[in-house]
């Protein structure tokens, strides 16, 4: 008998402004593939007619009345939901709303376990889990303190440890977050379980075919939103450096988000204003060929509880320096890991890897090799061992 | 008739690198290459750890069982950093000399992997380190032991032509095909270009070359026992009492069974708390009680006079690392090759350009430890704790060592 899993969700594609949609889907479709029966609910305008934009079966819909501005910074600019947010001021109101519409199109069905992606969607997976009486999993993909640099907004830290209380299991994507969960939420560490996030780049362009990178002036990358969490002021700094010693790197800064006007003024402060290119949002194909120039990529992220990102660069064949505070610091073993705030070193490899071609040769051919088998297929086997033991001990 | 048993240890520490940038690089102040900080705290923690303790139990055991004697191989890196952070623990190796009972071995100076690179550079190395043990020890070493047991047909020779009677080398299952590592063995008979013989007589360590030299194979399985298996809680063989392990090296037979390790086996490898130190000073006395004596190499190979000596052959290169008991460990990668590579294509300038500083330093940069930090072999299974690194990754290690070689590269003016 296969397992039935009731899945809430709030990011999925095409409407995702970061990681957790990306996860979300690649667990949802890791899960099909070992047979979980996987009924997700997803939060969705009321006045939307027309076909599901989710291409995957049995989604439900928590149809929210007034879905304020959802979904503005997907990736997809041309998507008729332009108006909407995911987040916004109302955010509490939706999710209020999300938590009663889902718990109302959930109730008739009978799932073996329940399963909740971040804080946005735990009050309903624990609801849910009591109504249907089966065992609650956490899913942690980010958590407040990584997104406001340790200064949580009280109420959200809140509905984050009440989800974490009431949860059997919680699945964090790192022992980067485990930590933090144990040290700043006071939860048990062994109520956590570590499953680390995956990829699934199969158009990635194989490294042989690359560009030869030695044509054009070397290309470094920082690519994600312009938000506090993922410090892209410390890649000015670094390019700075980088820039005193090598005056032909050119930076490209790929990505829009709040501190995307300030971080230019910054950049021409600092003399940056010919090496440093901002591109503001960007394309998929925009950034497959931005990866297929770059000679390194870095991810100096503050605090990162996974960082996909950097194995996107990995499988384009890219040497990649991130920071230490990351949790793919624990399964990049070919590449450089820094502390977020250590400028000095960072610009230090870049260079390194700038000067000696055989470093950069085996970074580019050993880091995808090594990360092969981090599927979303073989992530998703955890996960179903998790739930067959949850299940069983119900 | 027992076997006789012979116990050697490797004593050595490299010269850790420290974290200098590339801005450092071609400053009119030469940066130190060298973490004095982190190796002077590694050194004390072994010494307390491991070369006192059990430098102090073997001269009780010295003086308790007369006929018990071990060898040690102390690597010039080693013996410098007693000079530097540890004289307590070199004025310990004193006495235990003057006991009688310690032969010492020659090496490289630097514990390096010039055997593999540039002949010169190995004869300028073991002379300089047979130097430093007839001076600190009054005793001229006639048995060779290369960097972690590399060993090749190739070296065996150069090693006779040295003037050494014996090398000890890694019992490697290939190349006995069948045999018992516990008998001397014989390299198949080689020759050199002439012009290497030339210069290999113009470095000699020693006044005169060999006729003869016997190759001491590593038994790798009880040898291991200790180093690796002692206190691994997982084996049948736990826990590993000294009764046992002197039955077994009686099963094993032969005429010596050759127990090679690294001297901080003792201690650092296998923590005291293991029982490792009671295991050592319960040894001389079973052996003594089961009729088995201890020899040291040079003793083995006095007393093995007979003539058709098997030949071991090796044609490519074996040492004592990993499973794999080839260079994998030092000569696996890119980074390890491009690196390797650099350091010797420095050699001539080095040379020509006679400062004394700046060759010491080339040659500390030639330790194996440097290249084995490197290594990437086992990196992928994530099981950091298959290497002893002092750095967070292999790309560290690089890094480092890279910035050092650019660094001295840029104060030769002949480049």
């Amino acid at each position: 008998m296969s397992i039935h899993t009731l899945m809430f969700g709030w990011e999925y594609p095409p409407f995702h402004t970061g990681g957790l949609g990306i996860a979300c889907q690649g667990i949802v479709r890791g899960l099909r593939h070992h047979d979980v029966h996987v009924t997700l609910v997803l939060p969705y305008p009321n006045q939307e007619k027309g076909t599901s934009p989710f291409p995957e079966e049995d989604v439900c819909f928590a149809r929210l009345t007034k879905m304020t501005g959802a979904y503005a910074s997907r990736s997809v600019q041309s998507h008729s939901y332009k108006e909407h947010m995911l987040y916004d001021d109302n955010l509490g109101q939706s999710i209020e709303e999300y938590t009663a519409k889902s718990l109302e199109v959930t109730k008739h069905i009978h799932p073996h376990i329940v399963h909740c992606h971040d804080w946005m969607t735990y009050e309903a997976g624990s609801r849910s889990a009591r109504h249907h009486r089966t065992p609650l999993v956490a899913h942690i993909h980010a958590t407040e303190l990584d997104r406001t640099n340790f200064c949580p907004d009280p109420w959200i830290f809140e509905r984050e440890q009440q989800g974490f209380i009431s949860a059997d299991k919680i699945i964090a994507v790192s022992h980067y977050t485990k930590n933090i969960l144990a040290q700043h939420y006071g939860i048990a560490p062994d109520k956590i379980h570590v499953i680390h996030n995956a990829h699934h780049l199969v158009d990635a362009a194989p490294p042989l075919l690359r560009n030869n990178p030695s044509k054009h002036p070397p290309l470094v990358l920082f690519l994600g939103r312009l938000t506090v969490q993922k410090n892209p002021e410390q890649f000015l700094h670094v390019a700075q450096r980088v820039h005193a010693s090598s005056p032909d790197v050119q930076f490209v800064m790929a990505g829009d988000g709040p501190a995307f006007t300030h971080l230019i003024d910054r950049a021409c402060a600092m003399g940056l204003e010919n090496c440093m290119v901002f591109t503001g949002k960007i394309t998929t194909p925009e950034v497959q060929c931005l990866f297929q120039k770059a000679s390194c990529f870095v991810m100096p992220s503050f605090s990162e509880p996974f960082g996909l990102v950097a194995l996107e660069a990995i499988a384009h064949g890219v040497p990649v320096i991130i920071s230490k505070q990351s949790g793919a610091s624990e399964v990049i073993r070919h590449g450089f890991a820094v502390d977020f705030w250590d400028a000095d070193k960072m610009a230090d490899c870049i260079l390194t890897i700038l000067r000696d071609g055989s470093l950069a040769g085996q970074l580019r051919s050993e880091a995808p090799h090594a990360i092969r088998n981090l599927t979303w297929k073989t992530q998703a086997g955890q996960i179903v061992a998790l739930y067959k033991t949850l299940t069983h001990t119900a | 008739m027992n076997p006789s048993i012979c116990l050697y240890f490797q004593v050595h520490q490299p010269y850790r690198l420290r974290d200098i940038r590339i801005t450092d690089i071609g400053k009119t102040e030469m940066p130190d290459y060298f973490d004095h900080e982190k190796n002077r705290t590694v050194f004390r923690k072994v010494a307390e750890k491991c070369y006192l303790p059990a430098n102090a139990l073997l001269e009780e055991l010295f003086h308790t069982y007369p006929g018990f004697s071990v060898a040690f191989s102390l690597s010039g890196t080693f013996i410098d950093q007693c000079r530097e952070y540890g004289p307590d623990v070199l004025a310990s190796f004193q006495r235990l000399n003057r006991t009688g009972h310690v032969e010492f071995l020659a090496e490289t100076y630097h514990h390096s992997l010039s055997s593999l690179v540039s002949t010169e550079e190995f004869c300028e190395q073991v002379t300089k380190h047979v130097q430093t043990i007839r001076a600190l020890f009054s005793q001229t070493p006639s048995v060779f032991r290369n960097t972690e047991l590399i060993y090749s047909n190739h070296i065996a020779h150069i090693a006779r032509l040295m003037g050494f009677t014996g090398i000890l080398a890694e019992g490697t299952d290939h190349l006995l095909r069948g045999r018992s590592p516990n008998i001397p063995f014989v390299p198949p008979s080689f020759r050199l270009p002439s012009d290497q013989e030339k210069m290999i007589r113009h470095h000699r360590p020693l006044p005169a070359r060999g006729r003869h030299i016997t190759v001491l194979l590593k038994n790798y399985r009880l040898s291991d026992d200790i180093a690796f298996r002692f206190s691994d809680r997982s084996w049948t063989g736990f826990p590993l009492r000294a009764e046992t392990f002197t039955d077994w090296i009686l099963a094993s037979a032969g005429h010596t069974v050759n127990l090679f390790m690294d001297y901080e086996t003792f201690g650092e490898h296998q923590w005291a708390d293991t029982g490792i130190f009671d295991f050592l000073r319960t040894l001389p006395r079973i052996w003594q009680e089961q009729g088995l004596q201890t020899k040291t190499p040079s003793a083995v190979i006095r007393d093995w006079n007979q003539r058709n000596t098997d030949v071991y052959d090796a044609h490519s290169v074996i040492s004592w690392a990993d499973m794999e008991r080839d260079l994998s460990a030092w000569q696996g990668n890119q980074i390890q090759n491009a690196a390797l590579e650099h350091l010797y294509a420095l050699e001539d300038a080095i040379k020509q350009e006679g400062a004394t500083t700046l060759l010491e330093i080339w040659r500390r940069l030639q330790t194996s430890d440097h290249f084995y930090y490197m290594c990437t072999k086992y990196w992928n299974d994530g099981d950091v704790h298959k290497y002893f690194s002092p750095y967070d990754s292999p790309y560290e290690a690089y890094r480092r060592y890279s910035h050092a070689l650019h660094d001295l590269q840029y104060r030769l003016p002949t480049l």
